[in-house]
C-alpha cells in the first residue's frame, strides 16, 4: 500500500485532505431527487456519493412474510460496480448483505412500524462512489428518504463515524484512514431523543479512547443533523411558498 | 429537552422528532407523538398551536405513506372473478397513485342494494373499478360498490378487448357489437382515473 509511507496526520495536526481531527468532510444533501420513488435522497459526503430511495408502504408478497401487527422494513445496500477503484462485482457480497441488515436495524427504531400492519417498506441504498464510512452516510440518506416518503417517524436518524488514526481520535474517517488507521467507530443517533441506534467498533481502543470517539461521533451527528434539516426544509418549505 | 420560546408560534416548519411542547401545556393531536412527557412531531409539516383549546398538531406538508382505510375510495383493476367474489388489484387510494398495490375483495352481497345473482354480470377481469373499503378484517380489504358513483369505470370487451361504450342499461362493444353487462359507475367512460 502506497499510503502506508505517507503520514496520515502531518506535523500541524492536519489530515490527508487538510481537515482538523474533529472536522467533517464537506456535505451536500438533496431530497426528492427521484420521481418514481415515494421518497428519495442524495448525499455527497466528501467523495462518498450515495442515493437512497423508499417505496411503500405496500402489500408484502409473498403474503406469509407479512407480520400481523407491524410492517416489514426491507433494506438493500448495494455498491455500484464503479464505486471503488477496482471493479466490484454487482452481486451482493457478504459485506453488503450485512450492511443491509445493519442499516435496517439502525433506522427501524425511528419508524412507527405498528401503524402499517401487514405491509412492507423497501429502502434501497445505492453507493455510486465510496470513500469510507458509507454505512453512516447511507443511514443519513435513508432516513431522509423515509421522511420524504411521508412515513411517520420518531426522529430523523443521523450517522457519523469516528476512529483512531496514529494515536489521534478523529471524526468522519475516509477510506485511507479506515484502512490504515487502527480503529473505526460508526454511530447512528437520533438527535432529538438522544438515542443511539447503531454502535459498532472495528479495531482496538481503550475504554477512554472509545468514550472519546463515541462523543466525537455524536458531535459530528449533530452537525450533520443541521444539514439534514436544512435539506428537508429546502424542499418542502420553498415548495409551499411557491404555491401561496 | 427545552423548547425555545422563539420557535413557539404556529406555522413553523417542523421535521420528524422536533419537540413541540410538553403534555402539561398541550393536548397532542394529529401528526404528533408523546415520549417522556414531551410532544414531538412525527412528520414533515407545519406546527399548529391552538392556544384556545390547548391543542398542538402538525399540518402535513408531505402526503405519502397511504394505505387503504375503512371508508376510503379506491380504484383498482379486477384481476379475478368467481361467481361469489371478485379480486381487485388496488393501485390508487383517493387521488394518490400507489407505488405498489393492495389486494381487495368484492363480494356479490356488497355490489348492489338489490339481489345480484352472479359476479360475472358485475365485472370481468381487466375492468377498472371504483369501490369503497368497508372492512379490513381477515387480513383483506373488503370493498363495496353500493353507490351510484361506485362501480366499473372502464370495461373491456371479453371478445375483442375494445373499450366498451354505454348503450341503454348495458354496454356495447363498438368493434364487434357484443352486448355486455356490468355494474357501472355514474361516470362510466368519462371519469378520469
Amino acid at each position: 500500500m502506497s499510503q502506508k509511507t505517507e503520514k496520515l496526520i502531518d506535523k500541524k495536526g492536519l489530515r490527508l485532505d487538510g481537515r482538523k481531527p474533529d472536522e467533517l468532510r464537506p456535505i451536500k444533501i438533496e431530497v426528492g431527487v427521484l420521481s418514481n420513488a415515494d421518497g428519495s435522497a442524495y448525499i455527497e459526503q466528501g467523495k462518498n456519493k450515495i442515493l437512497a430511495a423508499v417505496y411503500g408502504p405496500k402489500e408484502l408478497h409473498p403474503k406469509h412474510m407479512a407480520l400481523p401487527d407491524r410492517m416489514v422494513l426491507r433494506c438493500r445496500y448495494h455498491m455500484a460496480p464503479f464505486s471503488v477503484q477496482e471493479r466490484k462485482s454487482p452481486a451482493p457480497s457478504r459485506r453488503e448483505i450485512e450492511l443491509s441488515k445493519v442499516i435496517r436495524e439502525a433506522i427501524e427504531p425511528a419508524i412507527f412500524v405498528e401503524y402499517y400492519p401487514r405491509t412492507a417498506i423497501d429502502v434501497f441504498v445505492e453507493v455510486l462512489q465510496a470513500d469510507g464510512s458509507t454505512r453512516c452516510t447511507s443511514i443519513t440518506a435513508a432516513s431522509l428518504a423515509l421522511a420524504d416518503a411521508g412515513v411517520p417517524m420518531r426522529d430523523l436518524v443521523v450517522a457519523c463515524s469516528a476512529g483512531k488514526v496514529e494515536d489521534t481520535i478523529v471524526l468522519d474517517l475516509m477510506d485511507a484512514e479506515d484502512k490504515v488507521g487502527s480503529a473505526d467507530v460508526p454511530v447512528a443517533y437520533m438527535p432529538n431523543l438522544g438515542v443511539i441506534t447503531l454502535l459498532q467498533m472495528d479495531g482496538i481502543l481503550t475504554p477512554e479512547e472509545f468514550e472519546k470517539a463515541v462523543n466525537l461521533a455524536i458531535e459530528g451527528c449533530k452537525k450533520i443533523y443541521a444539514l439534514q434539516k436544512e435539506a428537508l426544509k429546502a424542499k418542502y418549505v420553498s415548495v409551499k411558498e411557491v404555491e401561496e | 429537552m427545552s423548547v425555545q420560546s422563539s420557535k413557539r408560534n404556529s406555522g413553523q416548519p417542523v421535521l420528524p422528532g422536533e419537540p413541540l411542547g410538553v403534555i402539561e401545556e398541550f393536548v397532542p393531536d394529529a401528526g404528533t407523538y408523546v415520549k417522556d412527557g414531551v410532544i414531538h412531531s412525527k412528520i414533515v409539516g407545519r406546527s399548529l398551536l391552538d392556544l384556545l383549546n390547548k391543542r398542538v398538531s402538525v399540518f402535513p406538508l408531505v402526503h405519502g405513506a397511504r394505505v387503504p382505510k375503512v371508508g376510503s375510495i379506491v380504484i383498482g383493476q379486477v384481476s379475478n372473478v368467481q361467481t361469489q367474489i371478485a379480486t381487485v388489484r388496488i393501485f390508487k387510494i383517493g387521488k394518490k397513485l400507489l407505488s405498489g398495490f393492495f389486494t381487495g375483495l368484492l363480494h356479490v352481497s356488497d355490489v348492489h342494494l338489490r339481489f345480484v345473482e352472479s359476479m360475472f354480470d358485475i365485472c370481468k377481469p381487466g375492468d377498472i373499478i371504483r369501490a369503497k373499503v368497508i372492512s379490513e378484517k381477515n387480513r383483506a380489504y373488503h370493498l363495496t360498490t353500493k353507490d351510484k358513483s361506485l362501480g366499473v369505470v372502464y370495461a373491456f370487451c371479453s371478445q375483442c378487448g375494445e373499450v366498451l361504450e354505454l348503450k341503454g342499461r348495458g354496454l356495447r362493444c363498438p368493434r364487434c357489437g357484443k352486448i355486455e353487462k356490468r355494474k357501472t359507475a355514474i361516470d362510466y367512460g368519462i371519469g378520469i382515473i
